[in-house]
């Protein structure tokens, strides 16, 4: 029982992931890529041009491979580890970095699968040490006012509905 | 288990509309996204079938804005109602921090309302989380129909745990932004 615990991010592990993200693009050719939790919330991005809502994307990838997992169960098989739908112009490839969190990659046809699949299996042994490995950065802490500056913020928000 | 991204400035919490197939979950997702400044909502995303019953999930994500220099994100999720979709509602649970049970007040709902009650119960232990932190509040809608329970009778029948209990009609929205506030004051002063 009392599993809680969240998905923190600090400053160190933002920069590597975003660095090792853009690298991981330029080398695939990939269009767009996004780290996010197994939630659902995105976490970074890294795109030149191609930006689609990522919001309503991380929680439709993180839905669709929670549901591929169960498929997996249910198959009998140990696990999935990842996500692909292929389309006439663009190719989708969801694969689980740690137990929180997962990278999405999309590509259209002026690459291939292969080296997607290829680079981003090596990025996310990377991603992996970033996310579970010893980190010396101090965690910061909430502003010990954010609830009650959330609070007014909300009543701002909601009032007159 | 709020996703808080220091780097990014941001922290984001998921809530879950749980109950019975046709207890007004979906509707207070549709009246919210109407409601609310556009400004702060994003894309109401409905996985549903042709007859418009929830499949998988509904989604709206709401921005508070920037509080104390972090952008603030609730994603509010419902979960399909139909019993035989249990498999599905599991992964809508995974990583909640509040959830919004929405109890049709119908008495004819008993049954249905008592299973679903049950039902998330199981689920939430099942996946093994500290219920302590977990933001929770009773929504008793459809208080405009007649043939309803008292607020007192579906108290008793449905609220073991004491929480805040909100009375609503998702379809005229009474109720529907109250609700929602306290659950996200709750998800907030327990995980922080």
């Amino acid at each position: 029982m009392a599993r809680r615990k969240g998905l923190v991010i600090n400053d160190r592990q933002l920069d590597r992931c975003d660095d090792l993200l853009q690298k991981l693009k330029d080398v695939s050719g990939s269009s767009f890529l996004a780290l996010i939790s197994t939630s659902g919330q995105p976490i970074t991005t890294a795109s030149d041009e191609y930006h689609p809502e990522t919001l309503s994307l991380a929680s439709l990838a993180a839905s669709s491979f929670a549901a591929t997992q169960q498929l997996a169960k249910i198959l009998d098989e140990n696990e999935f580890t990842l996500l692909f739908h292929e389309g006439k112009g663009l190719n989708l490839h969801v694969s689980q970095v740690t137990d929180q969190v997962l990278l999405i990659v999309t590509f259209g046809h002026a690459t291939q699968v292969g080296k997607v699949r290829l680079y981003t299996q090596r990025a996310i042994e990377v991603l992996r040490q970033i996310f579970e490995g010893p980190d010396d950065e101090t965690m910061p802490e909430m502003d010990a006012d954010f609830e009650a500056a959330a609070g007014t913020a909300m009543d701002d928000l909601f009032k007159d509905m | 288990m709020p996703l808080i991204n220091f780097a990014a400035r941001e922290i984001n919490y998921k809530i879950v509309y749980y109950g019975c197939g046709l207890c007004g979950k979906t509707t207070n997702l549709q009246y919210i996204h109407r409601k609310i400044n556009p400004d702060a909502r994003g894309k109401l995303v409905s996985i549903a079938t042709e007859e418009e019953r929830t499949l998988y999930f509904d989604f709206l994500p709401l921005t508070l804005g920037t509080v104390k220099g972090m952008q603030t994100r609730f994603h509010l999720y419902t979960v399909p109602g139909q019993s035989y979709y249990n498999a599905s509602r599991k992964l809508v649970l995974q990583g909640v921090d509040g959830v919004i049970f929405v109890a049709d007040s119908q008495i004819t709902r008993l049954d249905e309302n008592v299973e679903s009650y049950l039902n998330l119960w199981d689920n939430l232990l099942g996946q093994g989380d500290d219920l302590s932190k977990l933001g929770f509040v009773i929504q008793m809608n459809k208080r405009d129909l007649t043939d309803i329970f008292s607020v007192e009778d579906l108290n008793e029948l449905l609220n073991h745990t004491d929480s805040p209990v909100a009375e609503s009609s998702a379809v005229t929205g009474e109720g529907v932004f109250e609700t929602l506030k306290v659950v996200c004051k709750q998800v907030i002063a327990k995980t922080g």
